[in-house]
């Protein structure tokens, strides 16, 4: 019997106004698989990212999660189907401490409604798992690099089970290391087969740790290969193509 | 993969620890006056009678300004505190001349005020505009709505005449303690252990703090809001009761001009005009500076007039030294 894709976009169109952002996108993720959706400024990437994270509704479509048609109307639908999404600079409250942060929206609470603090202190342990070792978990998100806040925001996908991560420019104004750290993080999803669609306009980051790819141009998607049969310079290549075109 | 190591505890002297922490700079500040008005006034200051009418100063500003501060943290401010007190005080002042019980004129008047916060709130988040706005327009109409009401003529309330117990469960005195310092140290305990343990207190920082990530994260960031409006409007319709009780008393001018001594208070105590940072006992102790200051300045013979100088000072010297720490906590 044939294995089933964790999520299986078909005909996605979204329309602002009279801009046609999204149009007739369908691709499969499969489970543990990283893609790499990649495309110039004003290609839909964000806005297709934002119809799979329930921030905006598609005009037409259907979104299929473990072979069942579902609906994604919110980021509560998003988060209950095991999708995470992750902006860079919006992953974390930066005035708030790591604990707050980590369990933000799912606080472990008493009958009463109360933090448990001694459980919410735990989540040093879990980010140490991924290779994030932080003394205190009282620490300010604030005071951490872009990097490391990736990370926490992974680790913190990871503790929760989501089943598909939407990072959108993960590597954006990062140094070399710490672009590397955080693809170190993406790889330890990968290895946790949790699926991740990775979005970037930097086709040398997405390249190293990408299974697959997903090009897209005004809205369309003009290819969908995989990482086997394509190279970074090809990847470039079609995009620069395209501008030209 | 290879592990990295954050937020290593350095070794630092505990001086230099404690510098970083706002709470203890502020009261450190509010000691210095005290001292320094001590001395000013030649020992009157710290009188048993004065410390008692501090006490209740500071208790009815407190209970405005924790609920402000509450609200700041939250990212959003309300001016309408001042009118919305008067509103309070007003209800239970006219509703005592009706005949009613002051208890039950008690309870419709702090409804009253979770309502106006409910408007507030709900006007802000459904339309989207800056809640300095709305509150300002609804700071006016609600004062407006009072001379309507008054004429400007003051309404009397000797309630203790009739119902002392209720004189005495607002404004009395346990011992030495004023009853006014008890609600307000009640009130500032329940809004701190929200605030610093209950999941409603990380939504609020949360939503404060950056509300695209909240809403990320599912927080319900409009229904937190209103939320925090309602509760300001609660506690500030409660100053207003409070102070009617204890003058016997409305006047259409009550409460004007609270709104800024309430922000003013938020300010010294730590909170960010930005949202999401500020603690409960950061604005107590910002709206002890404040009554101290204007208290201090009376008992030393300073004419009145120095204390909206002296206010302003102090305002801009404590931002700065919260910037300072800010900058040395990052570091």
């Amino acid at each position: 019997m044939k294995k089933l894709p964790l999520m299986d976009v078909r005909s996605i169109h979204k329309w602002y106004g009279k801009v046609h952002a999204v149009n007739n996108v369908s691709f499969i993720v499969n489970r543990g698989e990283i893609i790499g959706l990649i495309g110039d400024n004003g290609a839909g990437k964000s806005t297709l990212i934002k119809v799979l994270s329930g921030y905006h509704r598609p005009n037409g479509g259907k979104i299929f999660i473990n072979g069942e048609k579902t609906k994604i109307n919110s980021p509560s639908d998003a988060r209950a189907l095991g999708i995470e999404t992750l902006y860079q600079e919006q992953a974390l409250v930066d005035s708030m401490s790591l604990a707050r942060n980590f369990y933000m929206g799912r606080e472990p609470v008493n009958c009463a409604g109360f933090l448990k603090k001694q459980k919410m202190n735990e989540c040093i342990k879990i980010l140490h798992h991924i290779g994030l070792s932080i003394k205190s978990p009282d620490l300010l998100v604030g005071s951490l690099s872009g990097g490391e806040k990736q990370g926490v925001a992974i680790g913190r996908a990871m503790y929760f089970k989501a089943k598909l991560v939407l990072l959108d420019e993960p590597t954006r104004a990062l140094s070399v290391k710490e672009v590397q750290t955080v693809l170190d993080f993406v790889k330890e999803l990968k290895e946790a087969n949790i699926s991740v669609i990775f979005i970037t306009h930097n086709i040398q980051h997405v390249y190293t740790v990408a299974d697959r790819f997903l090009i897209l141009k005004n809205g369309e998607v003009i290819k969908d290969i995989k990482k086997d049969d394509i190279t970074a310079e090809e990847i470039t290549e079609s995009l620069i193509g395209d501008r030209n075109a | 993969m290879k592990e990295q190591s954050f937020g290593k505890p350095r070794n630092i002297g505990i001086l230099k620890r404690l510098s970083t922490i706002r709470e203890i700079i502020i009261f450190g500040v509010s000691i210095g006056m005290f001292i320094l008005f001590f001395f000013a006034s030649k020992g009157k200051f710290v009188s048993p009678a004065v410390i008692n009418l501090i006490s209740v100063a500071v208790s009815e500003l407190g209970l405005i300004v924790i609920g402000v501060a509450l609200l700041m943290i939250c990212g959003e401010f309300d001016l309408s505190v001042g009118s919305v007190s008067a509103l309070g005080a007003l209800i239970v002042a006219k509703l005592y001349q009706l005949g009613l019980n002051p208890f039950l004129a008690l309870v419709i008047a702090l409804g009253v005020g979770m309502a106006i916060g409910a408007i507030n709130g709900l006007i802000t988040v459904k339309f989207r505009l800056p809640s300095f706005i709305v509150t300002l327009g609804t700071m006016i109409a609600w004062r407006g709505v009072i001379y309507v009401s008054t004429a400007g003529v003051p309404v009397g309330f000797r309630v203790i005449e009739t119902y002392p117990a209720f004189h005495n469960f607002l404004v009395g005195d346990v011992g030495v303690i004023p009853v006014p310092s008890i609600w307000f140290i009640v009130f500032a305990i329940i809004l701190m252990l929200i605030l610093n343990f209950h999941w409603f207190g990380n939504h609020i920082y949360a939503v404060g703090g950056n509300k695209e990530t909240a809403r990320g994260m599912c927080i319900n960031t409009d229904k937190t809001k209103v939320i925090c409006f309602m509760l300001v409007g609660m506690l500030s319709a409660f100053a207003g009761v409070m102070r009617v009780t204890r003058i016997r008393g409305f006047h259409a001018l009550q409460g004007s001009g609270i709104e800024l001594m309430a922000i003013a208070s938020a300010v010294i105590g730590g909170t960010l005009l930005s949202g999401g940072v500020g603690t409960i006992v950061g604005a107590c102790l910002g709206a002890l500076v404040i009554t101290v200051l204007e208290y201090g300045l009376i008992m030393s013979g300073i004419s009145a007039y120095w204390y909206k100088l002296f206010l302003g000072i102090i305002i801009i010297l404590v931002v700065i030294i919260n910037v300072v720490v800010e900058r040395r906590r990052e570091s």
